[in-house]
């Protein structure tokens, strides 16, 4: 049951991640917590190397590049 | 059923990314987009190693080899699924960095005043 919730929750998670002007709400919305929707998802469709691997780079390192970026360059858009 | 409902997930992910990509204005946005797809695609190579009712590809001790053979998920797109993760990360902080630089050279990241002079 929870991989249908999760699924639902990648797709509605993804389209809201694009909405707000604040980029780091965005970026972490976006980068962090759907990845681990998907680590979900994963983990129920038999593949639990890669779900370890999606939660580890979902959850660290892609959300720490993306706020880099926003830190180094503006965070509102405009 | 769960095999139908992974398909559709990738494909509503796959569609938010080209729309992300082609009519965000922000550069950020527009590599989040990036991101989005290459899960679509993950997600669809998994989805077709799929075994319904079957077990993980690891053969614990105690498992004949017979029962194991037939129930087990198909391993061969789930090594290329975890190369492809890894592959992504490195692809992205490229374009994230290619990012860094237009900022440095323009001051915007707005894709529509990149070459314009409006503010």
């Amino acid at each position: 049951m929870i991989e249908y919730v999760m699924m639902v929750a990648a797709i509605v998670i993804a389209f809201l991640s694009l909405v707000p002007k604040d980029l780091l709400k965005a970026v972490i919305i976006g980068t962090g917590i759907q990845g681990i929707a998907l680590a979900f998802v994963y983990q129920r469709l038999l593949a639990p190397d890669v779900a370890l691997t999606q939660a580890i780079i979902a959850s660290t390192v892609m959300p720490v590049l993306f706020a880099l970026v926003v830190y180094k360059t503006e965070r509102y858009e405009k | 059923m769960m095999q139908v409902m992974s398909f559709l997930t990738a494909a509503a992910l796959l569609i938010i990314g080209l729309w992300a990509v082609v009519y965000k204005d922000n550069l950020i946005k527009k590599v989040m987009g990036l991101t989005f797809i290459t899960d679509a695609v993950n997600l669809t190579l998994i989805t077709m190693g799929y075994n319904e009712g079957g077990i993980v590809p690891i053969r614990l001790p105690g498992t004949e080899l017979v029962v194991f053979s037939e129930k087990a998920a198909f391993a061969l797109p789930q090594a290329l699924v975890l190369t492809n993760i890894v592959i992504g990360v490195a692809t992205i902080s490229l374009i994230l960095g290619l990012c860094i630089k237009i900022h440095n050279e323009k001051k915007t990241l707005s894709s529509r005043r990149i070459w314009t002079d409006e503010r």
